[in-house]
């Protein structure tokens, strides 16, 4: 085993580690805003929005990530960055939908029920009975959800985005040392993730103490 | 005439009629997609379809095969991360914690390219997916079973010590039971998420069902016909399997 190889390829690992915090980063972001509002359309009252909406859900969860990366990347021949990233949006935006669904779904009904009985309209029991109770309870299944992103942003290396799994193939290819590159680039996945968690716990922290 | 229009205005609005609104307007939609789907040019397609057909063989092999040596593996850790000694516990706590934080196409080149360095042996690329498949399904498999143990009441083993068993007898046949019953909807669940798991294969070269599309892609170039046939095996089959964990617990709220 040979570690000084890590060294010498600092560079690249460095980009690449760049390249993949940038993909989870724009992931996360872009499936949350997706994935949230098709959550709360499919938990209104209405039957054909909920249809649609769980049809959307489906459709995502039951195809591999690397199916939709590949048909943008190679039958619309999109731009890698962007297929890589239309693709994590749309294969996370499914789940964290239905996180954010069974989240709402999780409030009593009683509580709608008493809002719209005071005279509220829909949308303002949502806003401020159901929201602030909803994303308490959100907060834990989203966090998995964002390390799935991170993970997920490795499969984006297939398709030649030059992220942290692409600059170890690339020492692997140079160097015959993939165990070493394979280390750095595991332990660098964890350090995201874990940074990724523990901000989450420190947002958990304050919702909940407000 | 004005009891004439509630009454139909309450007809439209019944949850029966939107049911068959809904059904109306997919069936629609299922036949204009025919419509599109037939146009299509199918006869390369359909020259290669036992190479196709073999590929999804090879990916229903891969998931069902590593999911059960996933078990078996996983039936330790999870043992070991409940009821462990101090040492054993936080070991394989730390073991699945860091499995799981890992990419799945990492554990997969881990796997294949570097298992060879460590152990000097030649590893086929059949053996290496099966091997960083049933690794992935043993640490996601080992948290279901966890779960599965702590989904049973505390009271239910206080009771049964209380009347005199055996830690081992309470286990054996108080918690066990009702874990294994209440984990069988995962257990299943599982299965969804290692199915798509096997398309990550691909990258080391296994003619599983992803290869194998973009092998004949590569030699007839149909993307639209291919990409089809690619989406629709992975849907139907996660689907299936969907459908599977919604008998056993209707409820279910699928999440992998």
């Amino acid at each position: 085993m040979d570690w000084h190889i890590l060294w010498q390829y600092r560079a690249a690992l460095w980009d690449g580690l760049v390249v993949t915090i940038w993909i989870s980063a724009l992931g996360i972001l872009g499936s949350t805003a997706v994935g949230v509002v098709v959550g709360c359309l499919g938990a209104t009252p209405s039957f054909f929005l909920r249809k649609l909406t769980s049809a959307y859900t489906e459709l995502l969860r039951n195809l591999p990530l690397l199916v939709k990366v590949f048909f943008f990347y190679f039958v619309l021949s999109m731009p890698t960055v962007p297929a890589a990233l239309l693709g994590l949006v749309l294969h996370q935006s499914a789940y964290i939908a239905d996180v954010t669904g069974a989240g709402i779904r999780s409030i009593a009904r009683g509580q709608l029920d008493a809002g719209l009985a005071l005279g509220h309209r829909y949308w303002q029991v949502f806003r401020y009975v159901i929201l602030p109770q909803a994303v308490r309870i959100v907060i834990p299944p989203m966090t998995t959800q964002y390390v799935a992103v991170i993970k997920n942003s490795s499969i984006v290396a297939l398709i030649a985005v030059q992220d942290l799994t692409y600059q170890t193939q690339e020492i692997n290819v140079e160097t015959f040392r993939g165990f070493e590159a394979a280390t750095a680039a595991t332990a660098l996945y964890v350090l995201v993730a874990f940074a990724v968690i523990g901000s989450m716990t420190i947002l958990q922290r304050r919702v909940l103490a407000r | 005439m004005t009891e004439d229009r509630s009454d139909i205005r309450r007809l439209v609005q019944s949850p029966r009629a939107k049911l068959i609104v809904w059904r109306f307007a997919c069936a629609i939609a299922f036949v204009l997609a025919v419509r599109v789907i037939v146009r299509l040019d199918w006869a390369t397609v359909a020259a290669s379809w036992l190479f196709l057909l073999t590929g999804l063989g090879r990916s229903w092999l891969l998931a069902v095969v590593s999911i059960v040596a996933g078990g078996l593996a996983a039936a330790p850790l999870a043992l070991a991360r409940v009821y462990g000694p101090p040492g054993v516990r936080q070991a394989a706590t730390a073991l699945i914690e860091s499995v799981r934080a890992t990419p799945e196409l990492m554990i997969v080149f881990w796997v294949y390219f570097t298992l060879p360095i460590v152990t000097g042996n030649q590893v086929t690329s059949w053996n290496a997916a099966l091997g960083s498949l049933s690794v992935i399904a043993a640490v996601y498999l080992a948290e279901v079973f966890r779960a599965g143990l702590y989904s049973v009441p505390r009271g239910q083993s206080e009771a049964s010590a209380a009347t005199g068993m055996s830690s081992f007898a309470t286990f054996l046949y108080v918690v066990l039971p009702q874990a294994v019953r209440n984990m069988v909807p995962a257990l299943i669940a599982q299965l969804v998420g290692l199915f798509k798991t096997t398309s990550l294969v691909y990258a080391i070269g296994v003619m599983e069902f992803f290869r194998s599309i973009t092998v004949t892609n590569n030699a007839v170039f149909a993307p639209y016909e291919l990409y089809l046939v690619l989406g629709l095996g992975y849907f139907l089959s996660c689907f299936a399997i969907t459908r599977v964990v919604r008998w056993f617990d209707p409820k279910y709220q699928l999440l992998e």
